[in-house]
């Protein structure tokens, strides 16, 4: 009789059992078509290569081109590549090809370019957000006047970018340095040195060329 | 009339009688979980408005029962009252079973406040609802500084990621509702995504002594549990409202709370949070904003048997970086660490701007469990998670609205536990773990940081619990993990080959398909296996009612996380350029601890102590400067070294009167690498003293000053170096290293409660933080090379508990 009624518990236990077991299979269900529903709002497929990626903010060659204003075949150019951008090994090389030529009156024009996606940096630079850009310049150890040029491009606050410049070359001949930096979202800039000054923003270029001769 | 009306009771009665009742019921009361006889446990029939009391045995008899139902309502000292009934055809027996250690076995809630440690044997602290409820306008990071010898690294004030014993991001496991939390947790500015006003109590686990959550923790294991279910039928909620002065920020989080007798209960919560611009002493902190939605919801059936339960939570922080961190090249880095405050300053707003982080967090579970008589309990869960992270930077071009960097994780976990508790002198536990990771990084125009990988977890445990006797406990436990790491991942053919990768993987390099240029990139297929074994033993012991000491040893083993395998990459807040190597090995760490602990009724000690032993320490060592059109960078490599921490927590509160307390927390930690160099971001020696008035009678009002004394970090590497400043032509010095000196700060608070009905209560707390607003740079802030740390800052919060 005892085990009778064991028996009968035993069934009422997996009678019970199954009701939650039900209930369990059914939230689980709920919960796998629930994260079902989450992982398909993921945009896109992982599975496979990945998509390669594009650097398209990398500056890899950096152009300053000096042209003698009454002889255009007198042009110094100071260059700077860096094929594998900021964050590659390569450290950049840097050229300098020509040299001033002693009280001769130069202009100045930047060149920025991405060889990785062959992409025209200049224009994002002048054309798109010269109001978000400022180009400061440093010399040292040459006799140069240093302005900016009268078309070169003005921001909206009235400061000049320093794309187009204008080099005054004296009449004394020397050896010695130039900086060129680009400085991206600058809290203040100030071009009435001509050379320029900011406050606050980073450099998305800061360059020197070492060994500019006047001769 | 009444005869007749005696007549036909007693033709009833005597019909009955005649027919049916003489049967017996031989009853048998037990305890459930051990199979144990219960004994003067009380049995009333209902029927028969009659008690009588099991025997020794935990047998009783009930004679001349009649055919049909009977109600018995079986209660006894400390169990759970069972009604039951049976159906009375013949005589009959039942065993009934009573749960008699509902309290050891941690299953129900007696009160709504009772906090149950996790360990035996570990470095535990707990952190009740109080306490973390004065934080709910900050977040867990700071929630846990609470706890002795527990610190944090922050990127700002609001990126606070909490640090146990000087170790911090993957060598701590954060347990979210039993789900460990998979959020990217490798990064210093990543914080854990969760919202502290859901917790409803966090232990705080020091070393690696908790193997059921997982073998790699070792810095320490943080457990966050949402509210206890309480089996009664009940309606209940919380809100909490407070605002701020320094950001000019408010927050609102509200829990409500229902559950019935049959064990069914759902609870919801959610809160919001705004701040503006965050105040120095002596300017704003531009940008640095912060914004944070969450919700949760948990609901289920419990009895003491079965249970199972759903949770699903949900949150979106969007947090601002100090405009001034976001920096160019090393040199703009020298100029505004020597201008010594930051270079943007612009007015209050709530705006947030670039740079930023913008990350959500889903996180659902299911579990069941079933509890066997003379044997334990089952548990099985399923939580799935997805982390999406994107860190907006200052760019140019049309990708200024758009993410650098786009991380999206999901994580599925599969768990099964088995907790044999029959015998509570000897318990047992043990499980199984899988898990499946995909984290997926979209092109966003700039090189991923972490690549695109799959991971697969396998983890197996056995721990194991001996009560010698009753001053004597015992436990242990063995781990086994397997890791697969998969990995799809372009490398710069100029990085590969400096790294070395191009002699030592060439293996592993994926070709292109037909048709397919990669250019200046290869694609790599790294697939890396790691075994790991970790293992605890502990040991408690009672000296007397008033002292105990434990003893631990744990071995826990680590894996190299994505960041160290993987990282590749210029870091703008440092300005520095992150190499992971391929080539790590897992770190091993032996931890030794010992804590000591005296209780009286005015006078509380606790002193933690440890010593860890870290072989293959990884961590991020300066190597060099890459030059670039942008200037120079600094070059962070992953390196592995033999590491060695110890140190002394201590914690002391000491009773002056009824109404005066003095709390002192102080924490004193050394770390060295193989060459006893000092490691890097080792905590400062550091105490805080706390005095604390309370008067239960004007309303439970309670005041606290509190002083919070950290001291210069004297021993750390020197990791300075010179550079060129290409402007002037002269060589400065770069000082990353120098921590900044001590400061002390003072903070007050101070809390009312006024009861507004029988069920209903308003509590109104007003705290001051930094009372004299002191200017203080903190070294494991990685901000302090740009701004000051937060001024005073006044915060308002009311509870209404109802």
């Amino acid at each position: 009789m005892n085990t009778n009624k064991s028996n009968f518990k035993t069934m009422k236990t997996i009678f019970l059992n199954i009701n939650a077991m039900k209930t369990t299979k059914f939230l689980l269900g709920a919960v796998l078509c629930f994260s079902l529903f989450l992982t398909s709002c993921s945009d896109d497929d992982d599975g496979g290569t990945p998509e390669q990626p594009n650097e398209e903010e990398v500056i890899t060659d950096v152009t300053l081109t000096l042209t003698n204003i009454t002889d255009t075949n007198d042009v110094v150019e100071l260059k700077s590549v860096d094929p594998d951008g900021e964050d590659g090994p390569t450290a950049p090389t840097i050229t300098i090809t020509g040299n001033f030529t002693a009280g001769a009156t130069y202009t100045g024009v930047m060149d920025l370019f991405n060889s990785i996606e062959m992409e025209d940096i200049t224009e994002e630079v002048t054309v798109t957000e010269p109001d978000e850009h400022f180009f400061t310049y440093a010399i040292s150890g040459l006799d140069i006047s240093f302005s900016r040029s009268a078309n070169d491009i003005v921001r909206m606050d009235g400061n000049k970018l320093g794309f187009e410049t204008t080099w005054v070359v004296a009449n004394n001949p020397g050896t010695g340095n130039i900086t060129v930096q680009l400085w991206h979202e600058s809290e203040t800039v100030d071009d009435s040195n001509e050379l320029g000054t900011q406050t606050g923003g980073e450099p998305d270029v800061d360059l020197t060329f070492t060994g500019v001769t006047i001769q | 009339m009444k005869h007749f009306l005696m007549g036909l009771m007693l033709f009833v009665f005597g019909y009955h009688h005649a027919q049916n009742c003489n049967f017996t019921l031989l009853g048998e009361v037990k305890d459930f979980h051990d199979g144990a006889a219960i004994t003067a446990a009380n049995i009333y029939i209902k029927q028969l408005d009659r008690y009588i009391i099991s025997d020794l045995d935990g047998k009783f008899k009930l004679e001349e029962l009649c055919k049909g139902e009977i109600t018995l309502v079986i209660s006894h000292i400390g169990c759970e009252t069972k009604t039951i009934t049976i159906d009375i055809s013949g005589d009959t027996f039942k065993s009934i079973d009573l749960e008699h250690h509902i309290e050891e076995l941690n299953e129900v809630a007696v009160t709504g406040n009772r906090v149950v440690k996790i360990t035996k044997t570990a470095q535990e602290t707990l952190l009740k609802t109080e306490t973390i409820e004065q934080y709910s306008h900050l977040s867990l990071g700071d929630a846990l500084k609470e706890v002795s010898g527990v610190s944090s690294i922050n990127t700002g004030n609001s990126i606070v990621k909490p640090m146990i014993n000087g170790l911090h991001s993957s060598r701590l496991l954060i347990l979210n509702n039993n789900v460990r939390l998979q959020d990217q947790e490798w990064g210093i500015e990543h914080a854990p995504n969760i919202d502290i006003n859901s917790a409803d109590q966090i232990s705080v686990i020091k070393g690696a002594g908790a193997l059921i959550y997982g073998g790699d923790a070792i810095g320490g294991v943080i457990v966050i549990k949402p509210r206890k279910i309480i089996r009664k039928d009940s309606l209940y909620g919380k809100t909490i409202l407070g605002g701020q002065t320094n950001g000019r920020g408010y927050h609102i989080s509200s829990s409500l709370n229902k559950s019935f007798q049959s064990g069914w209960f759902a609870n919801v919560q959610a809160s919001l949070k705004q701040n503006g611009d965050f105040e120095a002493p002596d300017y704003n902190l531009t940008n640095t904003g912060v914004q944070s939605q969450s919700f949760s919801i948990h609901t289920g059936k419990r009895l003491f048997e079965s249970g199972f339960e759903l949770y699903y939570s949900y949150i979106d922080n969007e947090i601002g970086i100090l405009r001034s961190s976001h920096i160019g090249n090393v040199n703009n880095l020298i100029e505004i660490i020597n201008s010594g405050q930051p270079p943007i300053i612009r007015g209050f707003s709530y705006d947030i701007d670039n740079p930023r982080q913008e990350v959500t967090h889903h996180l659902l579970k299911a579990t069941y469990f079933k509890r066997f008589k003379n044997f334990g309990k089952v548990n099985l869960q399923y939580d799935y998670q997805k982390n999406n992270r994107l860190e907006f930077d200052i760019r140019r071009g049309e990708l200024r609205n758009e993410a650098a960097l786009d991380l999206e994780l999901q994580t599925h976990t599969l768990l099964a536990d088995v907790n044999l508790d029959s015998n509570l002198n000897k318990k047992m536990n043990f499980g199984v773990l899988l898990r499946y990771q995909d984290n997926f990084a979209p092109n966003t125009g700039v090189r991923r940081l972490i690549p695109n990988y799959e991971k697969y977890d396998f983890g197996t445990y056995i721990t194991s619990e001996w009560r010698i006797n009753d001053n004597l406990l015992i436990d242990a436990g063995l781990r086994y993990d397997f890791n697969r790491v998969d990995a799809l991942k372009f490398y710069r053919i100029t990085r590969w080959n400096e790294r070395g990768y191009n002699e030592d993987f060439a293996d592993i390099i994926v070709p292109p398909a037909e048709g397919e240029d990669f250019g200046t990139d290869l694609l790599a297929n790294p697939v890396f296996d790691f075994h790991n074994i970790s293992a605890s033993i502990g040991v408690k012991y009672d000296l007397n009612s008033k002292n105990y000491i434990i003893a631990n040893y744990s071995l826990a083993s680590r894996p190299p996380n994505p960041a160290e395998l993987f990282s590749d990459g210029l870091h703008h807040s440092a300005a520095r350029i992150e190499l992971g190597d391929l080539r790590l090995d897992p770190e091993i760490a032996n931890r030794l601890s010992m804590t000591y602990v005296y209780t009286d009724t005015n006078f509380n000690l606790n002193v933690d102590t440890f010593y860890n032993t870290i072989n293959d320490y990884m961590y991020l060592r300066p190597t060099g400067v890459q030059q670039s059109n942008r200037g120079a960078f600094p070059v962070w490599e992953y390196e592995q070294t033999n590491a060695r921490l110890f140190g002394v927590d201590l914690t002391l509160s000491y009773d002056f009167t009824d109404q005066f307390n003095w709390l002192n927390k102080t924490a004193f930690i050394k770390g060295y690498d193989s060459r006893d160099l000092p490691l890097i971001d080792i905590p400062a020696f550091s105490t805080f003293n706390k005095i604390t008035y309370t008067n239960e009678n004007w309303y439970n009002f309670s005041a606290s000053l509190q002083s919070e004394w950290v001291f210069e970090q004297n021993e750390f590497p020197d990791f300075n170096f010179e550079t060129n400043n290409p402007s002037t032509g002269e060589f400065v010095l770069l000082d990353i290293s120098t921590p900044p000196p001590a400061y002390h700060l003072f903070h007050f608070y101070s809390e009312s409660t006024f009861a507004l009905s029988e069920r209903t209560s308003l509590s109104i707390a007003l705290g001051i933080n930094n009372l004299f607003d002191t200017s203080y740079r903190n070294y494991l802030n990685r901000l302090r090379f740009f701004a000051d740390d937060l001024g005073r800052n006044i915060t308002l919060q009311l509870k209404l508990n109802y």
